[in-house]
């Protein structure tokens, strides 16, 4: 099975044109749903980014959301400006903790950073609820986002999860990409043949806690409420996990299909409240099993087929004309 | 004139003394073969040249600066290239891309000087057919092209293979021979580690033999192999195995 290029063209425009009208004829109950698995989707890109092509296993992505949601909270709550203004600190707030953060956990192993993104993300929660300003444990209402209608929510989270699937495309098309992979299949010979490895993991670090970060923000404006125990949770980076495992880590599909899976699960599980983590774990650990890859590393096995392709091709050198064709001109 | 210069080059693991003192020239243009039986450090040595590891003692003087503090990252892109013993290829980057890394990183060129440049490497060790395939897809002799195809790629000054040969058929062994012989008209100096003395013997201007930790002998090919401490050196390691 083999598309090329327009075609691959062809079928994302129309599902962009299909995703960008679903507010005219989906019902409230489906675009909320699928609020979410933009969001989530640009949770489990970043995860992806970091664990399936730096090398980078991080168990510490809550921190992001919280600070994100924190920041948001704080600059349209605390200080009453507009909630752009939010939505537009929070990210780099998020990227200057990280910035900060990998000075000590970079230094070390792989297994320092997964260890080191976790206690850090824990010292968060400790710090933010016993943090006067921010109202410890309680937590606050962010009502900035009341103004926002369904549609707005639903255009919001549409670019975030289109935005961070192109990030991440685009990132790997570049030369910094080239590196990413090269790193991503073999680290000590990637250092050897020039890739600057702290560098390249670090650039990672700061584009998933930006994007992770912008995540967590509008996750908590569009909710309205923000409280540490649930905003550091990790929850939310083993949903990351879940959905980069199933759907198929080092893909650019990967992520994607597991949003879709996870959220549509999580809706249906609903009614099966106390069983539903079960669950979860059951089809993560059947998928491992049966398809370690993921289902699209799966799928990509069994027919090559890849959506967004990051494969640069050779560029043919220019033939000489065939004789039939100079006798055609003549 | 020497283009390289290794003097008193030591290193230890623990107690375990594998360079002892390694002194030798290399000549711009030339190719030092190294033999030595198994063991001997010839891949710890190559190394230490490129910076993987830190000698204990001893100094690599290169076109006439002393360069045994620098990293692994500087001395590429001073001109050192290097092969592995076993082929390390990036499995999940196609043979074009892998080529791409060595000119991208290595060399520090643009994405696109570093495509052309590719096709041009890949051309010359014979991979064109395959650019697009995915090295972990590759034959034993195609993984040991791309392995000099990524050095390559990164303009090295010094190549330095470790037992590109090694397990290659004879006529294979030739393609290898011509692409040196390439690149050596083109101003590039190579140490050539090998285990097939043949192979030493065709391919090399000079030939070094590494044993107990030092240079014990180095010369003309056919005057070294012929040479009393060689043929100690390799009975002696017949009688070990
Ligand atoms: N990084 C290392 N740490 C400890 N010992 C090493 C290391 N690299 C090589 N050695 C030891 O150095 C010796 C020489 O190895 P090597 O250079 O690979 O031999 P060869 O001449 O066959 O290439 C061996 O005894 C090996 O165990
Ligand atoms: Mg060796």
């Amino acid at each position: 099975m083999k598309f090329n290029k327009p075609i691959k063209v062809a079928i994302s425009v129309l599902i962009l044109i299909v995703l960008l009208l679903m507010p005219k004829w989906g019902s409230d109950r489906f675009i909320n749903i699928f609020i979410l698995i933009f969001l989530y989707m640009s949770m489990g890109q970043m995860w992806n980014l970091l664990a399936g092509y730096a090398g980078l296993v991080s168990l510490g992505q809550q921190m992001f959301i919280g600070i994100g949601g924190y920041t948001v909270a704080v600059v349209c709550q605390s200080y009453n400006l507009p909630l752009w203004v939010g939505l537009i600190v929070a990210p780099f707030v998020c990227t200057l903790c990280a910035l900060i953060i990998s000075l000590p956990i970079f230094k070390m192993s792989g297994d320092f950073f997964t260890i080191g993104s976790w206690i850090v993300a824990e010292a968060m929660l400790l710090f933010f609820t016993n943090w006067s300003f921010v109202k410890y444990g309680f937590g606050f209402t962010i009502s900035a986002g009341r103004v926002l209608t369904l549609t707005h929510r639903y255009i919001m989270a549409l670019i975030l999860g289109i935005g961070s699937v192109l990030v991440v495309y685009i990132a790997l098309r570049t030369k910094f990409g080239l590196g990413i992979m090269a790193m991503r299949d073999n680290e000590g010979v990637s250092k050897v043949r020039g890739v600057k490895i702290y560098r390249t993991k670090l650039n990672c670090f700061l584009i998933s806690a930006f994007i992770t970060g912008l995540a967590g923000g509008a996750m908590h404006l569009f909710d309205g409420y923000i409280q540490p125990y649930a905003a550091f949770s990790i929850d939310w980076t083993v949903t990351m996990v879940f959905m980069v495992i199933i759907g198929g880590i080092g893909t650019i599909e990967g992520p994607i299909l597991g949003a879709f899976i996870y959220v549509f699960l999580r809706q249906y599980l609903l009614n099966f409240p106390g069983v539903s983590m079960l669950i979860f774990g059951a089809i993560a650990l059947i998928i491992i099993l049966l398809a370690p890859k993921g289902i699209v590393g799966l799928l990509q096995d069994r027919t090559g087929f890849e959506l967004f392709s990051v494969r640069r091709s050779i560029k043919a050198p220019k033939l000489p004309d065939k004789p039939e064709s100079a006798s055609q001109n003549t | 004139m020497a283009i390289l210069s290794v003097s008193g080059l030591a290193i230890s693991f623990g107690s375990n003394h594998v360079l002892k003192s390694v002194n030798f020239e290399l000549n711009e243009t030339e190719v030092l073969g190294v033999i030595g039986p198994n063991g001997a450090g010839k891949t710890v040595m190559l190394n230490i040249l490129t910076g993987l590891l830190k000698p204990t003692a001893g100094s690599i003087v290169y076109m006439g600066a002393d360069i045994t503090g620098k990293s692994l990252y500087d001395r590429g892109r001073m001109g050192f290239g290097r092969t592995f013993q076993i082929p390390r290829p990036f499995e999940k980057l196609t043979a074009y891309e892998n080529v791409m890394v060595g000119g991208i990183f290595g060399d520090g060129l643009s994405e696109k000087a570093a495509g052309s440049k590719a096709s041009e490497i890949l051309e010359l060790i014979g991979l064109y057919p395959k650019a697009g395939v995915f090295a972990g897809k590759l034959g034993l002799l195609d993984r040991k092209r791309l392995e000099i195809g990524v050095a390559l790629a990164s303009n090295p000054k010094i190549l330095l293979f470790d037992e590109v040969a090694g397990g290659l058929t004879e006529s294979e062994v030739v393609e290898i021979l011509n692409i040196v012989l390439k690149l050596k008209a083109d101003g590039v100096s190579f140490i050539w580690i090998e285990h097939v003395l043949k192979t030493m013997l065709e391919g090399t201007d000079r030939v070094m033999c590494l044993a107990q930790g030092r240079d014990v002998v180095c010369g003309l090919p056919a005057e070294v192999l012929a040479s009393k401490e060689v043929s100690e050196v390799y009975l002696g390691a017949d009688e070990d195995e």
